[in-house]
């Protein structure tokens, strides 16, 4: 797909001016080679992937957690301030879209329902909509109470998957939101730590603290269910016994439907879902990876390098951002040479 | 004194006469008044009494003060006597030598001027003796003693008290010089310990006081310091003593390995210092660095590699007995049982308590001599199952030779596998008899002993039964042959008549073949299969015996395969058992799970591409490791296991993150 081979670096192209602190996610916009950063040095970072610029940047009012796009032009944050805070990048107003009672955790933007939805440690869902006049009396459209705090959300068309603590996963239709269309339990045995819903609307990837990856699928038929598995990943054989890192981050190319997931051993892997195999894996990245995007075309690829805190507060290695030039033969499925896939 | 008077009256009267004359005379001439004249007598008389009266007083005062500095100096006098202690000088004595006061001040001054001197020359020595007894007593006792108390009384300067406080020093220097003397013993003795503790005597002393290494006289012999002496030296007392002691087990441990394990001369002689000592007393040791932490160290060392020694000989007499007893077993085809002995090897091993060794052994020797036993009692079966073994081997061979075709070839030696075949007949012939013999024997065995008598593990009346169901099972499959091969023929010579003849087909090879095929079949499922076969009734054997006879196909019991028919799958299933198993370990994050062998549906081919950063990443798709989930286990897990109770609450690495930020900005 790339006209030419760009000469990678280790780890791709790094960002100059990276924050400061921790990076806690990025986000490539869907209208540009725009990226978003949220990071616990307070700030949210509007780079130029491509021309390695810094464009904007904003203070929040605690370490921000996540952050979302709008459009190309806005874009969202969620602070740990309890704050959620909106941002027009052109003229570099801020204001506060909404608060909750604890910190807010995720932030995503649906396009279906025009809505931002935020998840918080207060055990709730909310749903705001930015179009109305500022102040969170105008802007909340409704708060849904999670079984517990929530770690991670993934909106796929009219489909919401959460992810709390106590892995309860929940799953919401946009459209109604006053109940949960599936209450479920994660597969996986050990604390989720990232839900990623695919880009086809059929399901959903979780990961867990456990090196472990779960696919599912929406459908709860049994037929459908069937397909449904679990596999290991970012682990490292040690005199045959295993260390297990979470998986921190997971990206899906929005082309390919292939995958990548960063986990806490520093390395990026790309996984073919349907066919079940790993199709590709970066070298080493510095420390944890603690987010991952693909761009709108699935050309790039940002790395967080940031170490997350798995093993509390020590000297880590400094936090960077990588952008590597992706190419086809890493990200594109190879189906087995026999008949008809799995 | 009454002339100086008289003479003194005589001299005013003339001259105040004369001068009165002329006063008169002046007076007459001015023609003063009467008054005037008596007044001026008056005063002039006034004035001479008054000039008398000053002299007078002056010397009335000057009688007084005489008198005050006799009095003074007798005062004086009288108490330097008393404080010198002497007699007081008599002031009547005085007096009545001397007569006037002035005399008598004369007098008294220089008995005064020499009293002073006296009692200053004795102020003088108390001084001296009590600046040496200050010097000394600071020396003896602490540093810190009070001075002040060391002064003496000025009013107390009698030669007694000088006396006394001469003794008082005298007894203070002798107190010294006897410390002196005992801090030089002490110090000696310390000396002497310390050259047997292989101590620094230096560095010793200085640890109590750095003056205590220098010359005699600047020793600090004060309490403080002479105390911390006397502790030092108890503390090495005992050191010595506690260290003496060890030694001493230590040399009495060593005579008795020396003891049990016959040390040779030589070997003994390098640690005779230590145990000559063995009984000596806490004087008696006075060599040097005898009880230094080397010495106990180097002598510890040899007992724990005696003790090594020890432990290994036991280890290897034990396993020499084992090899016995397992020898013994094996020579009367019984299994070889490990673990209780195996286990207390372990503890030989180990050198663990002696007991352990002793009882071993005790077992050990039990159980060979049951064993013995056993043999004795097992001998004449095995010697039957030898014997039919045997048997079974040569029909073994006779099947063969007999498919043999070229058997009646004039080759070599095919006229002594001619005779062999039939002495193999013979003895097949015999078989039936043999094994039912062996079985009444092994019955009669085993109700006598109330247990199964087993061959290399195996129950050896299944290994007859099977044997003969085999036999049988062939001797069916011949007979089903043959009926085969009758309606072949009849079918052929059908044809024959329809048709007109054929050459025949080989049919010899093709049923041997099939039948081989199926007993190997058989010989695999029975090789397989533990469960006790149905009890073969006498009759049947008998049946099968006759057609054993005729049967040409290969038998079960080739020599080769016998023993793998007797394959214990008793020790492949205590193989399985052996393998340890993996201990569940408390798991974290990133510490290790213990490899499952469910996981994997399909081997995973690059593991080996996480290990290191610099090789270029893999370009081959590999196979995900898919699989379910581990079980849940109750371990502890970094973030709180799932199952934990209630109270436990799980957190992600952004809440903990969270926490320690607000600590570190608040």
């Amino acid at each position: 797909m790339s006209a030419a081979p760009v000469p990678l670096n280790s780890g791709g192209k790094e960002l100059l001016n990276p924050p400061s602190d921790g990076i806690s996610n990025l986000r490539f916009s869907n209208h540009s080679d725009h990226l978003l950063v949220s990071s616990w040095d307070k700030t949210v970072r509007l780079y130029d992937a491509n021309a390695n610029l810094l464009k904007g940047e904003f203070l929040h009012g605690g370490p921000v957690l996540d952050c979302c796009f709008h459009d190309d032009s806005s874009g969202f944050s969620a602070g740990a301030d309890h704050t959620v805070r909106r941002y027009v990048f052109s003229s570099g107003k801020e204001d506060i879209l909404g608060r909750h009672d604890a910190p807010v955790r995720c932030i995503e933007y649906s396009y279906a329902a025009g809505q931002v939805i935020t998840g918080s440690w207060d055990k709730t869902l909310k749903c705001w909509d930015p179009r109305g006049a500022s102040g969170p009396e105008n802007t909340l459209v409704g708060t849904y109470q999670q079984p517990e705090r929530v770690y991670s959300l993934s909106l796929v068309g009219n489909k919401l998957v959460v992810a709390t603590a106590g892995r309860h996963i929940n799953v919401y239709d946009l459209r109604n939101m006053s109940q949960p269309e599936q209450r479920r339990e994660s597969s996986l045995k050990y604390q989720t730590r990232c839900v990623r819903c695919y880009p086809n609307g059929t399901g959903f990837s979780l990961s867990s603290v456990e090196g472990r990856v779960a696919m599912e699928f929406f459908d709860m038929s049994e037929a459908a269910q069937t397909k449904k598995y679990a596999f290991k990943c970012h682990r490292k054989s040690d005199n045959g016994r295993d260390i297990v890192y979470p998986v921190n981050a997971m990206a899906f190319h929005p082309i390919y439907g292939t995958f990548a997931t960063g986990g806490c051993d520093g390395f990026v892997n790309v996984w073919d879902g349907i066919n079940k195999k790993r199709l590709y894996q970066y070298s080493k990245y510095p420390t944890s990876i603690a987010a991952l995007s693909f761009s709108r075309d699935g050309r790039l690829l940002a790395v967080a390098s940031s170490y997350t805190f798995e093993e509390g507060d020590i000297p880590h290695e400094p936090d960077a951002i990588f952008i590597r030039s992706v190419n086809e033969v890493e990200v594109k499925p190879k189906p087995k040479t026999l008949a008809a896939p799995s | 004194m009454n002339e100086l008077h008289k003479d003194y009256f005589l001299r005013m009267e003339k001259a105040c006469g004369s001068l009165l004359h002329e006063l008169q005379v002046i007076w007459d001439e001015i023609g003063e008044s009467f008054a005037d004249r008596e007044r001026v007598l008056k005063d002039l008389e006034n004035e001479c009494v008054e000039a008398h009266q000053i002299k007078l007083d002056k010397a009335s005062h000057l009688r007084a003060h005489l008198h005050q500095s006799i009095a003074d100096a007798e005062a004086e006098l009288a108490a330097i006597c008393s404080a010198m202690g002497e007699k007081p000088v008599n002031n009547t004595q005085i007096n009545q030598i001397a007569g006037s006061l002035k005399s008598e001040v004369s007098a008294i001054v220089p008995l005064l001027e020499e009293m002073r001197n006296r009692r200053a020359e004795r102020i003088g020595q108390f001084l001296e003796v009590t600046d040496q007894i200050r010097k000394i007593t600071i020396e003896i006792r602490a540093a810190g003693c009070n001075q002040s108390e060391i002064t003496f009384d000025e009013s107390e300067l009698t030669t007694r008290k000088l006396e006394e406080l001469h003794k008082e020093l005298q007894s203070l220097q002798k107190e010294k010089s006897e410390r002196l003397k005992m801090v030089m013993g002490q110090l000696k003795f310390l000396n002497s310990l310390c050259i047997v503790l292989g101590l620094e005597f230096e560095k010793m002393v200085a640890e109590v006081h750095p003056t205590l290494d220098e010359g005699e006289e600047s020793k600090n012999i004060s309490d403080d310091v002479v105390d911390r002496l006397a502790s030092t030296i108890q503390r090495l007392r005992e050191v010595k003593i506690q260290r003496m002691k060890k030694l001493q087990n230590l040399a009495t441990s060593l005579l008795e390995l020396w003891d049990l394990m016959d040390v040779p001369i030589e070997e003994q002689q390098l640690f005779q210092n230590i145990t000559r000592n063995v009984a000596a007393s806490e004087h008696e040791l006075n060599e040097p660095n005898i009880l230094s932490v080397d010495f106990l160290k180097s002598a510890e060392a040899e007992v724990s590699r005696l003790e090594k020694l020890k432990a290994s000989k036991r280890k290897d007499i034990v396993l020499k007995k084992k090899f016995e007893l397992d020898e013994l077993r094996r020579k009367t085809h019984l299994l070889p049982e490990d673990g209780e002995i195996n286990f207390a090897l372990e503890a030989v091993e180990a050198g663990t308590v002696n007991n352990h060794y002793s009882l071993l052994m005790e077992q050990i020797d039990n159980q060979i001599s049951l064993v013995k036993e056993d043999v004795l009692s097992r001998k004449d079966i095995l010697e039957k199952v030898e014997k039919w073994l045997n048997a079974c081997e040569e029909e073994n061979w006779l099947e063969e030779y007999s498919k043999d075709e070229n058997r009646y070839n004039a080759g070599r030696g095919a006229h002594l596998a001619l005779k062999r075949a039939e002495k193999a007949r013979a003895i097949v012939n015999k078989i039936p008899a043999m094994i039912h013999n062996l079985s009444d024997k092994i019955t009669m065995w085993e109700r006598e002993r109330r247990k199964v008598f087993t061959y290399d593990g195996v129950s050896l009346h299944l290994m007859l039964e099977k044997y003969n169901v085999h036999k049988m099972e062939k001797a069916q499959e011949i007979e089903r042959q043959k009926e085969q091969k009758k309606l072949y023929k009849q079918m052929v010579a059908k044809q024959e008549l329809r048709y007109g003849s054929k050459p025949s087909p080989v049919k010899c090879q093709n049923s041997r073949k099939g039948r081989g095929s199926i007993a190997s079949h058989k010989r695999l499922s029975l090789g397989g299969a533990m469960s006790e076969p149905p009890r073969v009734d006498d009759r049947q054997r008998n049946k099968t015996t006759p057609s054993a006879k005729k049967t040409k196909d290969r038998l079960f019991f080739s020599p080769d395969k016998r023993s793998a028919y007797c394959s214990p799958s008793p020790t492949k299933l205590r193989f399985n058992d052996s393998t340890p198993r993996r201990p569940e370990l408390p798991r974290q994050p990133f510490s290790q799970l213990p490899r499952s062998n469910n996981i994997i549906s399909a081997p995973p081919k690059m593991i080996s591409g996480d290990n290191s950063a610099s090789r270029t990443p893999i370009l081959m798709p590999v196979q995900m490791q898919v699989g379910p989930t581990p079980p849940l286990t109750p371990v502890k897990h970094q973030l709180e296991s799932i199952n934990a109770p209630d109270h436990v609450i799980e957190y992600s690495f952004e809440e903990r993150r969270l926490a320690c930020y607000l600590a570190a900005h608040n």
